[in-house]
């Protein structure tokens, strides 16, 4: 699960910060992606439908265009918006920003910034006692590895569909492991199924 | 197996230098069918040489030291048959080397552990290993073809073999997390049994596979399918 790609943009005029930003991100040891872009229209154009999920932002590349941004973060809801600031700025300019970043910060908290993104989408997966599954999750398992369909293993256990993928999704995120196949080897030597059942 | 710390690779190094400094580019170089005894000659002489398009050969050589790209490099049509002599040499690789050595250490593992769990394994692995195959074999055999003929530029095009990159990056996505799949069981759950070492070498060569992969579907999706869709906007 370590291995999320993360996908960040920076918008900033100067190569040298630019450059200097992108080493400090690559080294924080986190599985990314950048995207230099040189205006905010680009996010809509260059970025091959990726999803961003960090935007460093000069902050007067955004000066005159106050409504253009505020549309841009509606379409993008899930990129969290950074601002990289080196000079004074107007409070109500920066308050546009989910997060400033200061030339001034140290490596680690930059580095801070990015795991915090990554673990957002993990946050369950941390901590020994989470990793385990639920009951309910295990017999949601058990029929999965039988080759029951969604919709079978809601009847048979009188929940919602929505319910079964909700429980497949986190028995995902617990295992690491998403085939059914991978599944039923995670069982077994889980000791959640017997081996007779699966070995012809 | 890639490191860190690596220099970013640019036309007017030296060419030797740079697969001493990085060995897995040997890879590389077999699948653009390059020599590596090269002299005293720079990338770019090497690539002009051996009708290589320099572009792509020092993005992927980038890519391989750990550096993606920018989307500021010019890629032009003109860079198809480089990208696809790549491609197509990296699926002879893996469907005649690498998934071969690694089903042969799966072997060597349940000999070592002849437990049902890694018998299993065994299965999940050939069944994984022909999907693999056949999404190689629709690539080599629609999608390549189709590509040639848009950089061919003949009408040819309108035969419909349409494809879409979409369907690429999901079969690429079911190929790399079938691969994490192994990598948990062998590393989270199967119990050991003095089979140590065996299990290094396979979840190592698993390692490889997957950075490799990786790379491989980096160039198809950011730098082939844009080429591809720029060209098809201007033939049609």
């Amino acid at each position: 699960m370590s291995k999320s790609l993360i996908n960040i943009a920076i918008l900033e005029p100067s190569q040298i910060i630019t450059e200097g930003l992108s080493n400090i991100l690559l080294k924080t040891g986190t599985y990314s992606k950048i995207f230099k872009i040189d205006s905010l229209n680009e996010f809509n154009t260059k970025l091959f439908g990726s999803q961003i999920d960090i935007a460093i932002i000069n902050p007067n590349q955004i000066q005159n265009k106050l409504k253009e941004f505020s549309l841009l973060k509606k379409s993008l809801p899930d990129t969290l918006w950074a601002g990289l600031v080196y000079t004074f700025f107007d409070q109500t300019l920066l308050a546009q920003f989910d997060k400033i970043i200061n030339i001034t910060d140290s490596l680690e908290s930059i580095g801070e910034l990015i795991h915090k993104i990554k673990n957002a989408d993990y946050h369950s997966i941390t901590g020994n006692e989470i990793e385990q599954l639920s009951e309910r999750e295990i017999e949601v398992l058990k029929l999965l590895i039988k080759g029951l369909s969604n919709k079978e293993i809601g009847d048979k256990l009188n929940i919602s569909i929505h319910t079964v993928i909700s429980h497949r999704k986190n028995i995902s995120q617990k295992t690491g492991i998403k085939s059914q196949a991978g599944l039923t080897i995670y069982a077994i030597s889980n000791k959640i199924v017997q081996i007779e059942d699966y070995l012809t | 197996m890639y490191r860190t710390e690596k220099y970013y690779i640019k036309a007017e190094m030296k060419f030797s230098d740079l697969i001493f400094d990085n060995p897995s580019l040997l890879l590389l170089l077999e699948n653009l069918e390059l020599d590596f005894i090269t002299g005293e000659r720079t990338i770019e002489q090497v690539c002009q040489e051996n009708k290589i398009s320099t572009a792509v050969f020092i993005s992927i050589a980038n890519l391989f030291n750990g550096f993606y790209p920018t989307g500021e490099e010019q890629f032009s049509s003109a860079d198809i048959p480089t990208i696809i002599k790549y491609l197509k040499n990296a699926h002879n690789y893996y469907e005649n080397e690498k998934y071969p050595e690694i089903r042969n250490c799966i072997e060597e593992l349940y000999k070592k552990n002849s437990s049902p769990e890694i018998q299993l394994v065994g299965k999940f692995f050939d069944e994984y290993f022909k999907e693999v195959k056949e999404h190689l074999a629709y690539e080599d055999k629609v999608a390549f073809p189709y590509f040639y003929k848009l950089y061919n530029a003949s009408s040819a095009h309108q035969e419909n073999e349409k494809y879409s990159s979409n369907e690429y990056h999901d079969h690429h996505s079911d190929i790399e997390s079938k691969l994490t799949d192994l990598k948990e069981l062998l590393l989270k759950h199967i119990p050991v049994k003095d089979d140590r070492i065996i299990r290094r070498k396979i979840i190592i060569s698993l390692s490889d596979l997957e950075h490799d992969l990786n790379i491989h579907s980096t160039i198809e999706e950011t730098i082939l399918i844009p080429i591809v869709s720029q060209l098809e906007k201007k033939i049609v």
